[in-house]
């Protein structure tokens, strides 16, 4: 499990670095280390999720050049949340994880201007909300229904195989 | 245990703010982001490389796929273009062609009617054409049928909306001719051939020659004087004594003919010149 792990996290940030900028739409990209830190928190609880989302954090702002700490702090929490969210909902239910991914999206969207706000940053919350975090989290929660419903997928042919 | 998640929580959380607490604006504090460009900028490059590759082929599929669509939309647009010029050209000829039929009608003095060519009869033993003039145009049956050139032959069946018109070169055809230039009389016969032979033509006139040009001359009544029929292409003297045999190429091109005009009225004069005969174009 552990090296699973290891290895969606390590491939979460290659893939943010690499390809979510071909998966731009209207400027606007996937943040794919998030979205593996919310599904990963519903479904294995909130020290998996805040670790994950820790870590995750922490290497897009160190490969990104911006304020490090911040996404560690803010996906942390998130990943925490979520594995809160995940202790007390049914989270097999694609209902609550798409929803809960946007919602999620859009706290990390509030936190990290909150946290950077400290740091001076310029731009105006209306503006980023409205043109960076919300369509983010719209975005977050499509990529995330096509990522659950393929899971279902898998996990519908990994019980029913003959090999299993 | 309960307390051990909060716990983790709460450790991230200093750690992260201890991370920030030691940035600097200088990049004094920049170790993290060097060590973890250290691991992950290896691993970028090569994923970068992959990207870039698979990007190229798929951007070459998609020129290949575009200039695949555009190739099969240009030669769609150059096959209709192609039948395009095709219908204009078409067009072209058949309003030069009626120009011409138009131009001998107002030229004629005497009463026509114009008619198109619907089928062709093209065998050894009949040659004729049906035109869709008939009963209902008041054609009449023995109507002398011309084009621009010349003469083509006559009505040999009225139907309501159509007639048959027997061509010149049919086997069963006679038409009462004569040379032009000398003015001496002859028939011309069809042949299962196809052609188009000059017979009883008395030695006593002027003779004829390969060139002459052969005319109606309007004996009998069933055709006017002075349409043309043909020209001669050879002359054959077959030891008679009394008369002339020769070869005519007919004036009107049969197989090309689509317009016709059908003499209506009756006329006495000779029609000749009203003729210009010339290549048809």
């Amino acid at each position: 499990m552990r090296l699973s792990v290891a290895l969606m996290l390590l491939g979460g940030n290659l893939a943010q670095t690499s390809v979510a900028p071909a998966l731009r739409i209207g400027g606007v990209a996937p943040d794919i280390p998030l979205l593996l830190t919310v599904l990963l928190g519903l479904r294995r609880g909130p020290e998996v999720g805040c670790l994950f989302g820790f870590a995750a954090g922490l290497i897009q702002d160190a490969a990104g050049g911006g304020v490090v700490g911040a996404q560690a702090l803010t996906k942390g929490l998130v990943g925490f949340a979520a594995g809160l969210m995940g202790e007390r909902l049914w989270v097999s239910n694609p209902l609550v994880q798409v929803p809960g991914l946007v919602l999620l999206t859009l706290v990390e969207g509030v936190l990290r201007y909150g946290l950077l706000r400290l740091f001076h940053f310029p731009a105006p919350f209306g503006d980023l909300m409205l043109y960076v975090v919300l369509p983010q989290a719209l975005y977050n929660g499509f990529l995330g229904a096509a990522s659950v419903l393929a899971l279902t997928v898998v996990e519908f042919w990994r019980e029913s195989s003959p090999w299993r | 245990m309960k307390h051990r998640k909060y716990a983790l929580l709460v450790s991230l959380l200093l750690v992260s703010l201890l991370l920030l607490s030691v940035r600097t604006p200088g990049g004094g504090g920049a170790w993290p982001g060097d060590l973890v460009g250290a691991l992950l900028t290896p691993l970028q490059v090569t994923l970068a490389k992959i990207q870039r590759s698979a990007l190229g082929v798929w951007s070459a599929y998609l020129d290949w796929k575009h200039v695949r669509s555009e190739n099969q939309s240009l030669r769609a647009e150059v096959e209709r273009l192609r039948i395009q010029a095709l219908r204009v050209e078409d067009a072209h000829k058949e309003n030069l062609r009626l120009r011409r039929l138009l131009a001998l009608r107002d030229r004629l003095p005497l009463s026509t009617l114009a008619g198109e060519v619907i089928a062709k009869e093209w065998g050894g033993w009949v040659r004729s054409l049906t035109v869709n003039r008939g009963r209902g145009d008041r054609v009449a049956r023995l109507s002398p049928v011309i084009v621009p050139e010349g003469l083509v032959g006559r009505v040999v069946e009225v139907r309501a909306q159509a007639a048959v018109v027997q061509l010149i070169n049919d086997p069963s055809s006679a038409v009462a001719v004569m040379v032009q230039r000398t003015r001496t009389a002859g028939v011309a016969e069809g042949e299962p051939g196809g052609t188009v032979r000059l017979k009883f033509m008395a030695r006593a006139g002027g003779g004829v020659q390969v060139g002459d040009l052969i005319v109606t001359s309007g004996l009998g009544g069933l055709f006017p004087k002075g349409l043309p029929v043909g020209r001669v292409t050879a002359v054959e003297d077959k030891g008679s004594a009394l008369f002339h045999f020769a070869l005519l190429a007919p004036v009107a091109d049969f197989a090309r003919v689509e317009e016709v005009l059908l003499l209506t009225g009756p006329t006495g004069a000779d029609l000749f010149p009203h003729f210009s005969p010339g290549p048809e174009t």
